[in-house]
């Protein structure tokens, strides 16, 4: 028996045990969003596709996925669904001058070794497929933000349906504020997770502070938990004002 | 109260003004520490391409070859203030290769001395990369700040923490001799556990439980993890992609999986313990089957997301090599086994951790409010 399926049946059934119904809509998300990253790696194997823009594809999928087939078509997922793509966008900017500036594209030492044999000249621009590996990293924990600020924020003006807009956004960044050292912990984990092997490569190497900052394989970790924290960070502003926005934009036309 | 307020500005003045100071001096010496590298830097002056070429490959992949020409000042070492011609080639796609621009500083060898009045000659090794991880490092500082304020802040000294303690265990990893790194991510664990969620939530029950259960939740997963791969004798496991390693890299996967689902288990955990605590202080009466409940239908809300999270953390990493295994005419099943496999394993088990410590947090709140219940 293969060991990705027998953990994924695992999964599933401590999924449905726990969950119930809502526990095995969860794993369907898990297994649509793999789909997803699949068929848009299909799509960019095309080098006449775009990968920036299939990455925004992409990600607006993945946060339909994850919002409203998860929790529903409503004035929460909305507003967080319309947080998602705009702080998506943004970091995604912000991202590409970045890897551009530091040239992390490609691959590292460590890999390159055993990729002789490989063609290495696919015409796929690999700059943007750095800009494009953070962003689908981070996609995940940026709708889990934005449905977290949202859904309490609808709460606060249903209970309270005089607050004004600015109230409404100050109660956005507190529930924001407060959700952000647990997130950045979960992302930074999976990071160090996922990069342990590259960082005792690095220190069996015993590479001197002046090598490890300027070597690509490590600048490219730095940035991507880097540009993952101002993600993460960026989403609070922009989920607060679109919910405040929505929320007292449309208790002003009941009125 | 008033004089609370102002040593508080105080205290908060002196901060923005030490961190203004940082700010500034790293800044600085960054663009300016070539004294401190061995290695000759080379600033670009001018750079111009020169020859392009057409490529295509038997897989029928086409690609542009560009040939650059370089001049520019070493700005360090014996040649300081000498002029360098360098040459660089590079693609349109740039897998292993870049194109210089003006203005960027590359580490480079230089061929010899220079013959009467040319200029130097040699070869690019790197760029330069230090001052724009520094840069970027500062602007995530400043926008966790402005946006998070004190929370903000917290996450950047638990980042930096976790990221100390992470470095000094695999010092003594590397440097004891038949280590178990296992045992050694063990300990860190414990150790980041503590540290993290005591920064984030401070001394308190809530923390307590939350800690309990997340050391339960990642151990229970590992042990399923663990339970997984034997039942399966490691069919279907590929370790291709950590072959650079030249230690047994079933230990080091082993050991990144249960470090990278800590954060997520401490994320559900301390959510598990905070909720069923608040539960508790605003009914101090309420039943055990009540928080059951109650605890229940969070989890189910955040189970899916959280399970979201790492699944992307850790699957976006390959979507390079996978075309590129695509684009050299590798078949899917091919490339994703190579590729994927790691990293599917290590979100599922990660997923699993996620999950299992929905009850596992649950039970451990009700028995530490059983236990404050019983001393009252």
């Amino acid at each position: 028996m293969n060991v990705l399926i027998l953990l994924a049946i695992m999964l599933c059934m401590a999924m449905v045990m726990i969950g119930g119904k809502k526990g095995a809509i969860s794993f369907l998300s898990l297994f649509i969003n793999f789909l997803i990253l699949l068929f848009t790696v299909y799509m960019m194997s095309n080098p006449d596709n775009d990968p920036i823009l299939w990455a925004i594809i992409a990600c607006v999928a993945i946060s339909c996925v994850n919002l409203f087939f998860i929790n529903g078509v409503n004035n929460t997922t909305v507003a967080a669904f319309l947080s998602t793509v705009i702080t998506m966008i943004v970091l995604l900017f912000f991202i590409l001058i970045t890897t551009d500036l530091t040239m992390i594209n490609g691959f590292g030492e460590e890999e390159i070794d055993e990729l002789s044999m490989f063609s290495l000249y696919i015409g796929i621009s690999f700059v943007e497929l750095a800009a494009v590996v953070i962003i689908i990293s981070t996609i995940g924990a940026i709708t889990d933000i934005a449905i977290s600020i949202t859904s309490p924020m609808r709460e606060v003006h249903f209970h309270n349906p005089g607050i004004s807009r600015r109230e409404l956004v100050r109660a956005g960044f507190a529930i924001g504020r407060d959700l952000l050292g647990t997130s950045t912990n979960t992302l930074f984990f999976a990071f160090f997770g996922s990069y342990l092997g590259l960082l005792i490569w690095f220190k069996d190497l015993s590479y001197s502070l002046g090598q490890i900052v300027n070597s690509k394989v490590f600048t490219a970790e730095m940035i991507t938990i880097l540009c993952a924290g101002i993600g993460i960070a960026l989403v609070i502003p922009i989920a607060s004002w679109i919910t405040a926005y929505l929320l007292t934009r449309k208790s002003g036309s009941v009125k | 109260m008033k004089r609370l307020f102002k040593n508080m500005t105080a205290i908060q003045l002196s901060l923005y003004a030490v961190l203004l100071l940082s700010f500034i001096g790293s800044m600085y010496f960054i663009n300016f520490n070539y004294g401190f590298y061995d290695e000759p830097i080379a600033k670009i002056t001018e750079a111009t391409s020169e020859e392009t070429r057409e490529l295509s490959d038997i897989y029928g992949n086409e690609d542009v070859l560009f040939t650059q020409q370089l001049r520019g000042e070493i700005q360090n070492g014996e040649y300081r203030g000498e002029l360098i011609e360098l040459a660089n080639e590079y693609s349109l796609s740039g897998a292993n290769d870049h194109e210089y621009r003006v203005g960027q500083d590359l580490f480079v060898f230089i061929d010899g001395p220079a013959v009467d009045g040319a200029a130097l000659s040699g070869t690019i090794d790197d760029v330069k990369r230090d001052k724009y991880v520094v840069a970027l490092t500062w602007i995530f500082i400043f926008v966790l700040l402005v946006i998070g304020k004190k929370q903000g802040f917290y996450s950047i000294v638990s980042l930096a923490l976790n990221a100390v303690i992470l470095s000094y265990a695999l010092d003594i990893y590397i440097s004891t001799e038949n280590a178990s790194l296992l045992l050694i991510a063990s300990v860190s664990i414990l150790l980041f556990t503590v540290t993290s969620l005591l920064l984030v939530n401070g001394f308190n029950e809530k923390t307590y439980a939350a800690i309990v259960s997340t050391m339960v939740g990642v151990f229970v997963a590992l042990l399923l993890a663990f339970f997984a791969i034997w039942a399966s004798g490691g069919n279907g496991l590929n370790y291709e992609e950590m072959q650079f390693l030249s230690r047994p890299y079933e230990v080091v996967f082993m050991a990144g999986l249960f470090i990278g689902s800590l954060g997520a288990v401490m994320d559900v955990a301390i959510t598990m313990s905070a909720s069923i605590f608040t539960l508790y202080e605003k009914d101090p009466d309420i039943s055990i089957e009540a928080m059951k409940t109650s605890g229940i239908e969070i989890g189910k809300d955040i189970m899916g997301t959280m399970t979201n999270i790492l699944f992307f953390v850790y699957i976006s990493g390959s979507i390079p090599m996978l075309l590129l295994y695509l684009s050299n005419g590798a078949g899917w099943p091919f490339s994703f086994s190579i590729n994927l496999s790691l990293e599917i394993a290590r979100a599922l088990a990660g997923g699993l951790g996620i999950v299992l410590t929905i009850p596992i947090g649950i039970y451990t709140s009700i028995f530490f409010i059983k236990r404050k219940r019983a001393a009252q």
